[in-house]
């Protein structure tokens, strides 16, 4: 899966979480640039996405996430 | 010294003149004179504990290039941990030791076991609760690759020492603070009015509000058997009041001295009386403190929960507000208040609507609709309730306070109602103007688009004209003993 789909994908799960059919995710959108992402919700979206993927992150990855771009490389590690 | 003395305007004055002097300081001299004046203000307030903090400034400096430089390697964990280890253990033993040498006793003598340990009677060092914050989520951040570890002592001094905020915060986060300290602050008249005016606010909502309602709710505190059910009740509701614009006043004056300075500064609070539940009450109360905590113990501890659904969260949330009822200090009365707003969550996670930020929005004459009042009267209420146990010395006096408040004398008139009608007034107007102004970021914001010179001035005057007829005797600030 290339990054786009990967982008792709991880936007669906934020659309359908915070309930925002017109949310455009870019690699370079932080939790600043969309209302509903903060500390609550960040974690049902990180949730989302593990099931979508069905993957796993690690804690220190999480925490260590800048913007949407460094999520789906984490995504992208583990496919 | 407190920032709302003539002693301070003195201090400040002096630190003005130099830090903005005609021969234009450069920004590494702009900051040795915040780490002078900062030193100054920080002994003048308590000197013995000045070296602990130039001690732990320094360890943290060093811990903060190791962990940058042994990236990759376990050193950086271990350095880490030790920086997070030593954080905690700082503060559990200046603030927390004697309380938990006095529950092991009591709790031996309770089994039958004849123990006659004494407390150490361990003075709180001035600011801990707040510096010791900044020194972890420094290597922390910086271990987490969010920040660069500066080379600047001086500066990383500044930040960690810096005076508006040392006593009674708001928190900065590194990452914001760091970077403002590594250029030249020259002096901006605009920020600088913005600044001004946001002292005054706060100022005003300290002296006129909860100055003016102290003597009234401590005469109350002192005598809770033989106060009336009114006067308990009447006391409690105006704490609540009494605590948000001391410590609200406070943070608007450190945030606008820190303007002068040329500084940005984080939010504590943002009209949090407005609130419609307890979660967003918690989103706008002491906010630097809460994110803080939501950073480096919700978060992890959610992730960490995160396999047990919406039990994980409340579990998360529940500890997360002990540490902030505990945070306060080492007292079961802070302990019980902390777990009380944990359990207040559980409702909302489980309905599923503490994610959903409601937008208020008010009726066709700008007022919230009477559903949103209720809501915002309801959470009032809450607060209130708990709050009787943050300012109770003990549980028992609480409890006692809470079974005072049921007695027959509840319709009687409550002590000091007639001798407050001043300051009641000065708290609805208050009110009022906080809900006209609630989405900037204090009410006098923008000031000169709306009123001329003329009607600015007069405001300006005719508040410091209330504040000095007001002003009975100098208060300390209520967070400034946490």
């Amino acid at each position: 899966m290339n990054q786009t789909e990967i982008l792709s994908q991880i936007t669906d799960v934020f659309r359908e979480i915070l309930d925002e059919d017109a949310l455009v995710l870019e690699a370079s959108t932080t939790a600043q640039d969309v209302e509903d992402w903060d500390s609550l919700t960040h974690i049902v979206l990180v949730v989302g996405i593990e099931e979508r993927f069905k993957i796993k992150f690690g804690s220190k990855e999480i925490l260590a996430w800048k913007n949407v771009g460094e999520m789906c490389a984490s995504v992208s590690e583990k496919l | 010294m407190v920032l709302n003395s003539l002693g301070f305007v003195l201090f400040f004055g002096v630190l003005f003149a130099l830090y903005y002097s005609p021969f234009k300081p450069k920004w590494n001299f702009q900051n040795v004179l915040l780490v002078v004046a900062s030193y100054v203000f920080y002994a003048l307030g308590d000197w013995r504990f000045a070296p602990l903090l130039l001690g732990s400034t320094v360890l943290y400096f060093g811990l903060g290039l190791a962990v940058q430089k042994s990236e990759g390697t376990k050193w950086a964990i271990r350095y880490t941990n030790f920086a997070v280890v030593l954080g905690i253990g700082l503060l559990i033993y200046f603030k927390y030791f004697d309380f938990f040498i006095d529950s092991f006793a009591s709790l031996l003598r309770g089994v039958g076991l004849d123990v006659s340990w004494t407390t150490l009677n361990i003075i709180v060092p001035l600011g801990i609760s707040y510096f010791t914050f900044k020194l972890i989520s420094y290597v922390v951040e910086i271990h987490r690759g969010k920040l660069e570890a500066t080379h600047d002592f001086v500066g990383f001094s500044a930040y960690v020492s810096f005076f508006p905020t040392i006593v009674s915060g708001p928190i900065d986060k590194p990452n914001g603070f760091l970077p403002q300290l590594s250029e030249r602050r020259s002096f901006n008249y605009a920020q600088a009015v913005d600044g001004c005016r946001q002292i005054l606010w706060g100022l005003a909502q300290k002296t006129l509000i909860a100055d003016g309602i102290a003597g009234t709710i401590s005469h109350v505190w002192s005598d809770v058997p033989g106060a009336s059910g009114s006067s308990l009740v009447f006391a409690a509701l105006l704490f609540a009041v009494q605590l948000y614009t001391d410590f609200a006043g406070y943070s608007h004056m450190a945030i606008g001295v820190g303007k002068v300075l040329g500084f940005r500064i984080a939010s504590n609070f943002q009209y949090p009386f407005f609130a419609t539940s307890i979660a967003e009450f918690w989103r706008k109360w002491h906010m630097s403190l809460t994110s803080w905590l939501t950073e480096y113990v919700f978060m992890p501890l959610n992730i960490k929960f995160r396999n047990l659904g919406k039990k994980g969260m409340m579990l998360a949330i529940v500890i997360n507000l002990l540490v902030v009822g505990m945070w306060h200090g080492a007292n079961w009365t802070f302990f019980v208040f902390g777990l009380f707003h944990g359990l207040l969550f559980i409702p909302s996670i489980s309905k599923g609507s503490f994610f959903k930020k409601k937008k208020l929005k008010p009726n066709k004459w700008g007022l919230p609709t009477p559903k949103d009042f209720g809501k915002m009267v309801g959470v009032f209420l809450l607060i209130a309730a708990s709050l009787i146990l943050f300012r109770a010395p003990d549980i028992q006096t609480a409890a006692d306070f809470v079974k005072g408040m049921f007695s027959p004398s509840l319709l009687s008139l409550p002590y000091g109602a007639m001798e407050l009608m001043g300051a009641l007034f000065f708290m609805a107007v208050f009110f009022a103007v906080e809900w006209k102004l609630r989405k900037k970021e204090h009410p006098f914001v923008g000031l000169q688009d709306k009123w001329n010179t003329a009607g600015r001035w007069a405001l300006y005057l005719g508040l410091v004209v209330l504040i000095i007829l007001y002003s009975g005797g100098e208060q300390e600030f209520i967070y400034q003993q946490f």
